[in-house]
């Protein structure tokens, strides 16, 4: 029997970084493949590809025997593949029946909405699904796992025959993921392939039939579910040679405290997280996508408000200052999203290097004409410091620069600040090897000069190699501390990953 | 061939090579085209609609847009008559007439532009809608505060300050040097450009978006109150449709000059030839005894093609 | 408790204000309150009726289209120059909604081929038009033949053909938007233009068609302005554009897409700008403030429509 999916040698890479380097395996026919990894493993990009949002730079993948290059979406799913996406794309302003309909409406003399026929489809298709609201509920109505049933309903009604879940559980209650399970049980009893995406291992291990473990783009491990156990899957996800080595140390964490936040909360975000960062000291926060990480950082820097606890800066409450009020207390923050938060793309590298800093160059009131000289003096010295591509002109725009260069940019701007605490959000995203090495060495360099660094990054290893302290992470909360003597990075990502029983 | 090409269109200078292109294809069929005294009242007409368009260019660079810019023009001008002319105004024959007039003119732009900005900043209402109610708004104020009727005997010391081409010129000339170290060289100017670029990025560098925002609407009101003063001057009579025509070149001269309509990108060099053309088209058109109403279409048409050519700008410039 | 009232009384401001300025015109000029002048204000807003319902298309897909009023002009005169020209009146309405059509296309063209920004686009044409149109009659007011005059007060089944003509279109309306397929998915490209291209919507072809609909509304309401004037002159159509935006708004569609409709919702929105307008009228107000009057109008429509922004959920 033909394999319902296969992938062969599919390599793919952005911006010179390689982020599938050869991925090759099967679904078996009317089977359900669990596919785990780290983030940054290559999980999405690789459904990217199969789902017809990217194209492969090289290798084949075949749907039920036959070649398989959907160039859109809507090949994907003519061709029978479904994506249950984590973000979903329903209309929230649209009925249900309306969202499965869309393109395809039943009508009467070809011109109206069938109305009935709709409805009763869309019944029929609810009814396989187990979603018991009526048919012309709003979307914006459902609830996220109501709306991930009516995702998979849409799936159902373009007649897939592989549907990919991507992370599944991770807003839904225990009574859906039950609903969950239920529903995936009676599809693979009509023969339909499934890929299963999910950090919650135990789930993979019990409803999977087979699993395929990526670790760096390429496959670390494949086999039948009953091969594996939870800890064969953890070090077959994290193991890796130490590929990258990281600068030294030159100094260590003082005393005193820079950052501190007191059982900060944001009902639905993050729950009573406490922690202190000292002068010099590098504190890393690791844990999943959707634990919240990014979300506190937010908060932190004031973009973001809470509703309990409070932030402290050298000792001073932070109430609810607003972001500039913040960078001029000492605080900087360096995003998750250059793209969109940290680099004003079109603008020049000069420009987006002295923003923070634009202040300490303003001559007096009216005008507040800035001192050129010593404008275009400091970007150079920065420039240098960070050891930015000479080749790049000052007044070149930043979407010209390579990954590297432009969170080098985005740090420059930064450090221009001389800021007391700096919060990275995953600052080597989407950066090579080399210009890596770069950032830890103006990371550390930066603690070595008495700043506190808080480091969120979603590669255990990189947090390993830099941090003084990890923080895990997990649903909005703090579960686990690890001081350097501690680090081990099993012990890290088992902390990080859910437990099963859901809130 | 292509990248001469490229390099022409995204150069500075590339509008005023458009203007002299222009000059030399319609001269020939345009009798006294380049006759000293058309240029001068090419000149002459030119001041104050940069004056309004440097103004327009601000409130671009940051992303938004002020459509409101010609009820300014109006308004200011009635409120400036209304307290100056020797009749009927609060400071009739009085030696300060002139000064506080101008004074309440640019009041009266900087609290129009100070609404927009609030509402813009704070509200967050979409720009166009904002101003476009402001247009309507503030310019049916001004038709009401003087029944549509025009207000002169205005003093002389007013009227010169328009009226006489050299006057005008040195304020525009200087408006036009205090845009440029604004918005090159200052602090304030720094900030208008990132906002445009990207305001979320700008807010988590510290950029007080709100402010400058805002201030760049009071800019735009100061600026076309300003106009205001010379058209009053060179018309020497306060007229509450004052402005009325001339939206669509304000608009029209900026875009084609180069500035972005979405932002980030602009020039007091581009809005001068900016200017600069509009006039050339419109002027040689009126020497061709074509009606208004061609000329508007024809002004019209051109906002397009400018339109056109931002677009096609900015794909150039981020392939 | 506060915030569950405002949010009620946001989602559900069209019918309030409506209800609101129904009870204030009533108490400050009793005359309001009698059948004749509720048919009045009917038969007279009529005009930006049609031109609403087709503004409502074009805002449910988070355009604009600023060019309507050059529409109601330009058709206007080119209707009455035919006319004055010998031709036969049928053909002169049929040009009439030739006009809005390849109006309408144009500004299609430039939107959906050219991608600019639909307002800049509208605007140019709103200007390009007018001036068009100030050419075609000189700036000076044509009269039209009696036929027109007479098909305003003409009523069939005792209603007024206008108000007739409107309904026919509003319901016409309605089942597109809500009722066909054609109609949902303008609802879908709205509320997310990037999932409506990936779930294989032919977005660039329903954002044409929406240009086209809006200039043919236009069209139609260049028509009906005609029956209650008589004549086309250089004030014909203006201000149109605002006052449809304004009332479409004030009816519970959004500038930023994906939510609207023409029942009840625009129809209360025009009802409500022509009840102020009436207003006015009846309590003898200055005319000069009528365009603040407007003005403020559609400020507080485009302010409720952002503050209704985060309140529904996206």
């Amino acid at each position: 029997m033909t394999n319902a999916l296969q992938f062969d040698g599919i390599e793919k890479s952005f911006g010179g970084v390689p982020v599938l380097r050869g991925v090759s395996f099967a679904v078996g026919a009317g089977r359900t493949l669990g596919l785990v990894g780290e983030n940054g493993a290559g999980k999405s990009t690789l459904m990217n590809i199969l789902g017809g949002n990217l194209t492969p730079d090289a290798g084949l993948m075949l749907l039920d025997g036959k070649p398989h290059a959907p160039s859109h979406p809507t090949d994907a799913a003519r061709a029978g593949v479904a994506f249950i996406h984590q973000e979903l794309n329903l209309f929230t302003n649209l009925t249900i029946a309306e969202n499965l309909f869309l393109t395809a409406f039943p009508r009467t003399a070809g011109v109206l909405v069938d109305r009935r026929t709709t409805h009763e489809r869309t019944a029929a298709l609810l009814a396989q699904v187990g979603l018991s609201a009526a048919p012309d509920t709003p979307v914006a109505q459902l609830s996220p796992g109501e709306r991930q049933l009516v995702e998979i309903a849409r799936a159902l009604s373009m007649d897939a025959r592989l549907i990919i879940f991507d992370e599944p559980t991770t807003s839904l209650s225990t009574r859906e993921t039950d609903a969950l399970f239920a529903l995936m049980d009676q599809l693979r009893a009509r023969g339909v392939a499934m890929i299963y995406i999910s950090h919650i291992l135990e789930h993979v291990l019990r409803r999977c039939d087979d699993i395929v473990v990526l670790r760096d783009g390429a496959v670390a491990g494949s086999g039948a579910a009953e091969e594996f156990t939870t800890a064969r899957l953890v070090s077959l996800m994290v193991g890796r040679e130490l590929t990258q080595l990281y600068p030294s140390r030159n100094g260590a964490p003082t005393g005193e405290t820079v950052l501190e936040a007191r059982r900060v909360s944001q009902p639905g975000v993050v729950r009573d997280i406490s922690f202190t960062l000292r002068r010099g000291e590098v504190l890393g926060i690791s844990g999943l996508m959707g634990a919240g990480r990014s979300e506190l950082a937010r908060i932190l820097f004031g973009l973001d408000p809470h509703t309990d606890g409070a932030i402290l800066l050298n000792g001073e409450p932070l109430h609810r200052a607003a972001p500039r009020r913040r960078i001029a207390r000492g605080l900087a923050f360096l995003t998750e999203d250059r793209r969109h938060e940290g680099l004003c793309m079109d603008a020049s590298i000069a420009d987006n290097v002295a923003l923070v800093s634009l202040r300490q160059h303003a001559g007096r009131v009216p005008l507040r004409l800035l001192n050129l000289r010593r404008w275009r003096e400091t970007i150079a010295s920065i420039r240098e410091a960070v050891r930015l591509s000479p080749q790049a002109r000052d007044t070149q725009a930043v979407s010209t620069l390579s990954g590297g260069n432009q969170q080098k940019v985005v740090l420059a701007k930064w450090l221009l600040a001389r800021p007391a605490a700096l919060i990275l959000d995953e600052p080597t995203r989407g950066v090579d090897v080399g210009a890596k090495y770069e950032l830890y060495r103006l990371i550390l360099g930066l603690a070595d000069d008495g700043a506190g660094v808080l480091l969120i990054s979603s590669e255990i290893e990189e947090l390993t190699g830099l941090c003084d302290r990890i923080l895990v992470m997990s649903r909005g909360a703090v579960r686990a501390e690890f001081s350097r003597a501690e680090f081990d990075r099993e012990k890290l990502l088992e902390a990080a990953l859910p437990r099963e029983v859901a809130s | 061939m292509t990248a001469f090409l490229r390099r022409a269109l995204l150069s500075d200078y590339f509008v005023l090579g458009l203007c002299v292109v222009y000059a030399a294809a319609v001269a020939p069929f345009t009798p006294g085209f380049l006759s000293s005294e058309n240029l001068t009242n090419i000149l002459t007409t030119l001041l104050p609609l940069l004056v309004v368009a440097l103004g327009q260019t601000v409130v671009l660079i940051a992303g938004g847009i002020d459509l409101s810019a010609t009820a300014v023009i109006g308004l200011a001008s009635i409120t400036g008559a209304m307290a100056m002319n020797d009749e009927t105004g609060w400071l009739a024959h009085s030696p300060l007439a002139a000064p506080a007039g101008v004074a309440l003119m640019l009041a009266v732009g900087a609290g129009v532009g100070a609404c927009n900005g609030f509402a813009v900043a704070r509200w967050r209402m979409p720009p166009f809608m904002v101003t476009l109610a402001a247009m309507m708004g503030f310019s049916g104020l001004a038709v009401w505060l003087t029944h549509s009727k025009n207000i002169n005997a205005l003093p002389a010391a007013f009227t010169m300050l328009g009226g006489r081409t050299a006057v005008a010129f040195a304020i525009t000339l200087a408006v036009a040097v205090l845009a440029q170290l604004l918005l090159s060289r200052s602090l304030f100017g720094r900030w208008l450009y990132a906002v445009g670029h990207n305001p979320r990025a700008a807010l988590i560098s510290g950029v007080p978006v709100g402010g400058v925002v805002f201030s760049a609407y009071v800019v735009s009101g100061l600026l076309a109150a300003l106009a205001s003063v010379l058209y009053t001057g060179q018309a020497e009579t306060g007229s509450p449709v004052l402005g009325q025509r001339i939206l669509l070149d304000v608009i029209g001269a900026t875009v084609i000059g180069g500035t972005s309509l979405f932002g980030g990108k602009g020039k007091v060099l581009w809005t001068v030839f900016g200017v600069l053309f509009l006039k050339l088209v419109d002027n040689s058109l009126n020497l061709l005894s074509l009606s208004v109403f061609t000329i508007t279409m024809a002004k019209g048409a051109v906002i397009l093609l400018a339109a056109c050519l931002d677009s096609a700008r900015a794909r150039l410039g981020n392939p | 408790m506060k915030t569950a009232v405002s949010r009620f009384a946001l989602r559900h401001a069209p019918l309030l204000l409506f209800a609101a300025i129904i009870v204030t015109l009533g108490v400050l000029a009793p005359k309001f309150f009698t059948i004749a002048n509720a048919l009045n204000i009917a038969v007279q807003s009529a005009p930006v009726g049609l031109v609403a319902v087709g503004m409502t298309f074009v805002l449910i897909t988070a355009g604009v289209d600023l060019a309507v009023g050059a529409v109601m002009f330009v058709g206007a005169a080119v209707a009455a120059k035919m006319i004055a020209a010998g031709q036969p009146i049928p053909l002169a309405l049929s040009a009439m909604l030739g006009c809005g059509l390849t109006l309408g296309a144009v500004n299609a063209f430039f939107i959906t081929r050219v991608r600019l920004a639909p307002f800049i686009v509208t605007l140019s044409l709103l200007f390009i038009g007018r001036g068009f149109a100030l050419w075609l009659t000189q700036t000076r007011a044509m009269n039209l033949p009696e036929f027109f005059l007479q098909l305003g007060a003409v009523r069939w089944l005792g209603v007024p053909v206008p108000l007739l003509v409107l309904a026919l279109v509003v319901a016409l309306a309605h089942l597109v938007l809500t009722r066909t397929p054609f109609g949902r998915q303008l609802y879908a490209v709205g509320n997310h233009p990037e999932n409506a291209r990936r779930a294989g919507l032919p977005v660039r072809r329903l954002i044409f068609s929406v240009y086209l609909i809006s200039g043919l509304c236009a069209a139609l309401g260049g028509i009906l302005a005609l029956t209650q004037l008589g004549a086309v002159s250089p004030k014909s159509g203006e201000n149109y554009e605002f006052k449809a935006i304004a009332a479409v708004v004030l009816g519970g569609t959004s500038l930023f897409g994906g939510r609207g409709a023409v029942w009840p919702g625009t129809l209360l929105g025009v009802l409500i700008i022509q009840m102020v307008e009436s207003g006015l009228v009846m309590l003898n107000a200055d005319p000069y403030l009528y365009p603040l009057v407007t003005a403020a109008v559609i400020f507080l429509a485009v302010l409720l429509d952002t503050a209704r922004q985060p309140l529904l959920s996206k």
